[in-house]
């Protein structure tokens, strides 16, 4: 079966979001082990372990650990990015809601590993529920000693935990507006290396940074307490340990789902129940930001890293996302696309205007003003955003839809040459329920 | 989200009043968030959330004047934060602010006939608030719980998987319902940032218990 319950063993577990049911559990026994070792041994179990970051890019966890500086000439900072923002994703909220105290446990060990002065736990703001859960298991955490002074009885080990509320924006998932953030500034994203330090010599006030999703560091909690060999036996070559993947759409049984890397992905769409509706059509398997997968494709994609990268999508943040065939493909790109466009930070050109070009063609094409060209148009506008903005979320917009038009190209075509759906009057989703009036005064 | 580009910009307004609406303990939250960060600067989100619930729900010119003066900022500074994130209220609300996801996965499960019906239901179109400042109907973007589609944030609190048939009942309950008020939504915020806040079990708490290292709040 391709489900293996590492992070989610307890989930179901009535009270674990308590300290004495967790511990009863298992719970802290990470720490535990971890401060048995040295620094730097823990750092290894991580490199062990394979253990890639799960906030979408899959960058080597353990990399990012060991540039932390091994002195403590600055503070070490270390920052949980709990700003789930990509649309499909809801791993990270069942992770804080359920389980809050594997994610303390987790960042309480790269503290000890990274030499951490505080730590901070950026949420979204729309995340209250997890949020507290979150706060009570850190509350929970300085009683027990596991944060705090001199934690677990070790001379010098100092370690505070903080939770930081964002207040609605998509963009300061992206790690550098995320730093922007919490140093109480606009969500823009900030110069990145070869022009700049790296985070983890010069992040947050000037200080060596670490950021790692919740479920990286939650895996990290895992992974030193039962030993990053174990975690490396499950897996791909190259993509280790499980993914939590959040399943929504046009399935029978929506939910989050922990499958081991390189899971067929025709196996997750029958454990959770297959598609409803209609037949189906297409995945989305990483989020909005990827490419879209026609159904004829999904029996040769795996869940893993590598496999989806060579099927021309991503694995991204395991937003799966199904559609069956009433679903309008160019109606689905139309709302894409507004999302990256209200999303936008606006700090560089490519995007700010980019986004809203995409938005306005698309609008265009499904009012039935579809022009012949446009899906030209569209392609290059994409050219001029992919690769030359100044942050991820640029591409994040490109991708989809190029990705759409070439999957899905006829569609484009039909709405174009017959100023109406292909699938009908009952496409999904339906034409909104306002324009946006700002949209309007500048015609396209 | 079609509406809310327009919707939350302010209407014009007197310049901000010198007035302080921080009570004593809205004044000790801030001081003890501050101490979290080696600079003061950082507490700016946490401090627009605290004038947000002290402002009674959306922030006034005067609002960001005060978190200004606090942190040693620029009304510009934080008015530029304010603007930045959608969760700040520049215009205030319905007494409940309900914000409808009509992001990818709710959209093609059928949000926007959820939003149609409160449309209907409430005799407002989106971004509107209505005429006895009960509601306020509002597009949002992805929530992130889009397994449980369609949803709706109000206050504090998501409604999950509603429909055309079920929102009624949502929409009634909440008129009866004191909480998952914008207010509402912001003073939770606060209490998350607040070490040893769930020892109260989110109520309330005095100003020597935030001062009070041994007492119910750490
Ligand atoms: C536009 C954009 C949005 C992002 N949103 C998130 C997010 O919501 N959560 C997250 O963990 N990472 C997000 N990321 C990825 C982060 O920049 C960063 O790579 C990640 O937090 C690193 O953690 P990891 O190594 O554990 O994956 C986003 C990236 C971009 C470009
Ligand atoms: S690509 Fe540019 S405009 Fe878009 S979010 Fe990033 S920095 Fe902002
Ligand atoms: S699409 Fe509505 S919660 Fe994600």
């Amino acid at each position: 079966m391709a489900i293996r319950n590492l992070l989610f063993e307890h989930r179901e577990v009535a009270g674990i979001e308590e300290m004495d049911v967790y511990e009863k559990l298992g719970g802290y026994e990470g720490l535990r082990r971890a401060v048995t070792l040295e620094r730097q041994a823990v750092i290894d179990d991580v490199k062990t372990s394979g253990l890639r970051g799960r906030g979408g890019a899959g960058f080597p966890t353990w990399i990012k650990w060991n540039g932390i500086p091994k002195n403590t000439d600055k503070p070490h900072y270390l920052i949980c990015n709990a700003d789930e923002g990509e649309p499909g994703t809801y791993k990270d909220r069942e992770l804080m809601l359920k389980t809050p105290h594997l994610l303390v446990e987790g960042m309480a060990i790269a503290g000890y590993a990274c030499l951490g002065t505080a730590g901070y736990i950026y949420i979204r703001g729309e995340y209250v529920e997890p949020a507290w859960q979150i706060r009570k298991a850190i509350d929970q955490a300085y009683k027990k000693g596991y944060l705090g002074k001199n934690i677990m009885g070790i001379e010098g080990f100092n370690y505070d935990l903080y939770v930081h509320m964002g207040a609605g924006s998509y963009e300061c998932g992206e790690e550098s507006a995320l730093m922007s953030s919490l140093m109480g500034e606009r969500g823009n994203p900030r110069l990145k290396a070869p022009h700049a330090p790296l985070p983890v010599h010069e992040g947050v006030w000037k200080s060596p940074t670490l950021v790692n999703n919740v479920e990286t560091y939650c895996a990290a909690a895992w992974i030193l307490k039962n030993g990053g060999a174990e975690y490396a036996k499950l897996g791909t070559e190259r993509s280790k340990g499980t993914k939590i993947i959040s399943v929504s759409g046009h399935i029978a049984k929506p939910a989050n789902y922990e499958v081991e890397m390189g899971t067929p992905l025709l196996d997750l769409l029958k454990a959770a129940g297959g598609v409803t509706g209609g037949k189906l059509k297409a995945v989305i398997p990483g989020g909005s930001s990827v490419p879209i997968m026609t159904a004829d494709k999904l029996d040769k994609i795996n869940l893993d890293y590598e496999s989806c990268a060579a099927s021309g999508t991503m694995l991204g943040s395991g937003g799966f996302m199904v559609f069956n065939d009433t679903t309008d493909i160019v109606l689905l790109m139309k709302r894409t696309s507004e999302f990256y466009m209200h999303e936008s930070c606006g700090k560089c050109t490519p995007c700010r205007e980019g986004t809203r070009w995409l938005f306005k063609i698309l609008d265009r094409i499904t009012s039935g003003g579809g022009r012949e060209g446009d899906i030209e148009l569209l392609l290059d506008i994409c050219s001029q955003i992919d690769g030359r903005s100044y942050c991820g979320l640029g591409d994040a917009a490109a991708w989809p839809i190029v990705g759409a038009i070439k999957a899905f190209r006829e569609e484009f075509e039909y709405w174009i040459e017959h100023k109406r759906s292909p699938i009908g009057d009952h496409a999904v989703p339906p034409t909104p329920v306002v324009v946006n009036p700002l949209l309007t005064l500048t015609p396209a | 989200m079609a509406e809310s580009v327009t919707s939350n910009i302010r209407e014009p307004q007197p310049a901000p009043a010198k007035e302080a609406r921080f009570s004593e303990l809205a004044i000790a939250e801030l001081e003890e968030i501050a101490s979290h960060y080696p600079e003061r600067k950082a507490a700016c989100l946490p401090g627009l959330w605290i004038a947000q619930r002290e402002y009674d729900g959306y922030l006034p010119p005067a609002a960001i004047q005060e978190v200004a003066d606090r942190l040693g900022l620029s009304y510009s500074e934080v008015e530029g934060v304010a603007t930045f994130y959608t969760m700040y209220n520049l215009r205030k609300r319905g007494r409940h602010h309900l914000e409808v996801c009509t992001c990818l996965t709710c959209a093609v499960k059928g949000a926007y006939e959820v939003v149609h019906k409160l449309e209907k239901e409430l005799g407002v179109h989106v971004g509107g608030t209505t005429s006895d400042g009960e509601f306020t109907l509002s597009e949002a973007e992805c929530l992130d719980f889009c397994g449980a589609a369609t949803v709706m944030q109000v206050g504090d609190k998501y409604f999950t998987q509603l429909t055309p048939d079920n929102v009624k009942q949502v929409i009634d309950e909440l008129r009866k319902s004191p909480d998952y008020t914008p207010a509402k939504l912001a003073d939770s915020i606060v209490k998350t940032l607040l070490p040893g806040a769930s020892e109260t079990g989110g109520g309330s708490y005095s100003v020597e218990d935030l001062k009070n290292p041994a007492g119910p709040m750490l």
